[in-house]
C-alpha cells in the first residue's frame, strides 16, 4: 500500500541525489573556472567537450571492457556456485575450498596482472581470468553460507513431508539461499569491473583501461577523467542491476530493504 | 482414515559432550486409531524426542514404534503423517495457500487426488480468508501455526504429530485455538498426539493422558478423561475434569501433592 508520505519518500529519494550531483558539478565548474582547482581537476564542461569530440572512442572501449567483465564474472559464479555445491555435499571440503577463495582473494591482482599477462600474453583471455579472480570471494562466500542458511526446523518439515533431496532443493534449499547469493553476487559486479581494468592496465589493446592508461601518459586530463567516469558507471550500474533483481526476487526478505 | 500409534519399550540415548544422557527410558504407549491423546511433562523430559521418534526424524535406540502395525517410515513416505512444529514453521517466500499447498508439490499429481479439501476450504476451515495471498512475516503468530495446521492436515494424515503448537501464544489465544483444533480435528477423524505441559490442556483435549517424568525420559501413569465430546469451556469447571487435572497432577508431582483435596481452592485449575 503506497501512502502519501511514502510517495513523498520515493520522489525525495530520486531528487535529492540529482540536486547533489547537480550542484556539486555547477561548483565544480565555476571553481575551475575562476581557476581555484589545481589543473588535475577538469572542468566538466571539459569532460562533457571529450565525449562529443570522439564519441567513438568512449563506445569503443567500453564494449571489450563489458564483455571481459561479464565473461570472468559469469565464469566466477558457475565456478563459485559448483564448488559451494561440492562444499554443502561434502562437509569435509568445506573449509579447503574456503580457504582457497581467501587465498585468491588475497593476491595483489595489481601485481600479478603484468605477472599473468607475460604468460598468457595481452589477449581477452587473460582480462577475463582476472576479472574472475576479483570478483569470486563475494561469490564463494554468499554460495557457501546460502546453501547452508536453510533452518533445522524447515529441514525438518520436508523430512516429515518426505521431500526427495531434489524437491528439498527447489523447496528449501534454493530459495533460502537467494538473500545470501544476491548480497555476495551483487557485491561482486563492480569487482569483476574493476579486476578486467586492472588487467588492462597490464597490457591490452582496446578497453577502458587501456585508454586511461593511454590518456595518463599523454597527461590528457579530461580523458583520464572520463575513463575514471565510465568505470565508475559501468561499475555502479553492474551493482544497481544486482540490487535490482534482488528486489525483484528477494520479495520476503526485510534485511535488504534497509540498503534501498 | 486413521491409524494406531503404539510405542514399545522406546529407549533414546544422546551423546552429549562427554556422558551419553538417557533421554527415553523403556516408554511404552498405545493410542487407539482416531483417538486423541496428550503427553505431558515437564520441559526436558522427552516429550518432543518422543514425537519426533513417531514421525521418523529420529530413530530409536532401542524399542519399536508402529503406526498402524508399520513402521513409521512407511507412513512417512506415505505422506500419512501431520506434524505440526512448536514454532509456525512456514517458508517466509510463499504465500498463506502456496504454504498449505507445500505437501502438494511433494507428492505430485497421483498423490493429489486424495486430497478432498483443497487449499482454498482449509483457509476457511482455519478462519484465514482473506489473507490466502498474505506473506508469513503479514501474519500474527497464531495466524501463522492456523496455516501450519492446515498445511499438517491437507494430505488427510492417518496421524497427526503437534508439537506444543500454541506454545508461543497467549492463553486467551490459545483457550480459543485449542478449541478450534478440537473442531478441525472431529472433521478430519485421524489420530491425534498432541505434546503440552500444560496439564488443563492435555485434560481439555484428549482421550488419554500419558504423564512424563524427566531424566530419564518415563511414562508414569496414563490416564482416560471420560468427557463427553465435543468438548465446551463448561466442562473445565465439571468434577470428572477436576479429579482428571488432580490425577495427573499427581502424576506429575508424586508424593509432593496432598492425596486428599480439602479446599475448594483446588477447583480453581488454570
Amino acid at each position: 500500500m503506497t501512502t502519501a508520505p511514502a510517495v513523498q519518500r520515493q520522489v525525495l529519494a530520486i531528487v535529492l541525489p540529482v540536486v547533489v550531483v547537480t550542484a556539486a558539478l555547477l561548483l565544480m565548474e565555476c571553481l575551475r573556472r575562476t581557476g581555484a582547482l589545481p589543473v588535475f581537476i577538469p572542468a566538466p564542461s571539459d569532460i562533457w567537450a571529450e565525449v562529443q569530440r570522439n564519441p567513438g572512442l568512449l563506445i569503443g572501449n567500453l564494449g571489450p571492457t563489458l564483455s571481459k567483465a561479464l565473461t570472468g564474472y559469469a565464469i566466477a559464479a558457475a565456478v563459485a556456485l559448483a564448488a559451494a555445491g561440492i562444499a554443502s555435499l561434502i562437509s569435509a571440503l568445506y573449509a579447503p575450498i574456503y580457504n582457497l577463495g581467501v587465498g585468491i582473494q588475497s593476491v595483489p591482482l595489481i601485481a600479478t596482472a603484468p605477472l599473468l599477462a607475460t604468460a598468457l600474453g595481452t589477449g581477452a583471455e587473460t582480462q577475463v581470468i582476472i576479472a574472475a579472480l576479483s570478483s569470486q570471494f563475494p561469490m564463494l562466500v554468499g554460495a557457501m553460507q546460502g546453501f547452508r542458511a536453510a533452518e533445522d526446523r524447515h529441514r525438518e518439515l520436508l523430512h516429515v513431508l518426505s521431500a526427495s533431496p531434489r524437491q528439498t532443493f527447489r523447496y528449501l534449499i534454493l530459495p533460502a539461499a537467494l538473500p545470501h547469493l544476491f548480497a555476495g553476487f551483487k557485491i561482486a559486479a563492480p569487482s569483476s569491473v574493476l579486476g578486467a581494468i586492472t588487467a588492462e592496465w597490464a597490457g591490452a589493446d582496446r578497453g577502458i583501461g587501456a585508454m586511461m592508461l593511454y590518456a595518463l601518459f599523454s597527461y590528457d586530463i579530461s580523458k583520464v577523467w572520463l575513463s575514471v567516469l565510465a568505470v565508475a558507471a559501468l561499475a555502479g550500474g553492474g551493482y544497481a542491476l544486482g540490487a535490482l533483481a534482488e528486489r525483484i526476487v528477494v520479495f520476503w526478505d526485510k534485511a535488504s530493504e534497509l540498503e534501498r | 482414515m486413521s491409524k494406531a500409534i503404539s510405542l514399545h519399550q522406546i529407549s533414546m540415548v544422546f551423546q552429549g559432550r562427554g556422558e551419553p544422557v538417557i533421554a527415553l527410558e523403556k516408554v511404552d504407549l498405545d493410542l487407539p486409531a482416531g483417538r486423541f491423546g496428550a503427553i505431558i511433562g515437564p520441559s526436558g523430559c522427552g516429550k518432543s524426542t518422543l514425537l519426533r521418534l513417531v514421525a521418523d526424524v529420529m530413530q530409536p535406540f532401542a524399542g519399536s514404534i508402529s503406526i498402524g502395525g508399520a513402521p513409521p517410515r512407511d507412513a512417512r513416505l506415505e505422506h500419512s503423517i501431520g506434524f505440526v512444529f512448536q514454532a509456525p514453521t512456514l517458508l517466509p517466500w510463499r504465500t498463506v495457500r502456496k504454504n498449505i499447498e507445500l505437501p502438494l508439490n511433494i507428492v505430485g499429481a497421483s498423490g493429489a487426488r486424495r486430497v478432498k479439501r483443497s487449499a482454498a476450504e482449509l483457509i476457511e476451515l482455519v478462519g484465514l480468508q482473506g489473507f490466502e495471498n498474505a506473506l508469513p512475516s503479514e501474519l500474527s503468530g497464531g495466524m501463522q501455526q492456523r496455516v501450519a495446521i492446515a498445511r499438517a492436515i491437507l494430505l488427510e494424515p492417518q496421524v497427526l504429530l503437534l508439537d506444543e503448537p500454541f506454545g508461543a501464544l497467549d492463553e486467551i489465544t490459545r483457550q480459543k485455538m485449542n478449541l478450534e483444533l478440537l473442531r478441525i480435528w472431529a472433521e478430519s477423524r485421524t489420530t491425534a498426539l498432541l505434546v503440552t505441559h500444560s496439564i488443563a490442556e492435555a485434560v481439555f483435549m484428549s482421550d488419554f493422558v500419558y504423564v512424563m517424568s524427566p531424566r530419564p525420559g518415563r511414562i508414569v501413569s496414563t490416564l482416560e478423561v471420560p468427557l463427553p465430546r465435543p468438548r465446551t469451556f463448561a466442562m473445565m469447571r465439571s468434577r470428572e475434569f477436576v479429579d482428571c487435572v488432580n490425577r495427573v497432577r499427581d502424576g506429575l508431582f508424586g508424593h509432593e501433592v496432598a492425596p486428599e483435596p480439602e479446599s475448594p481452592a483446588l477447583l480453581e485449575v488454570y
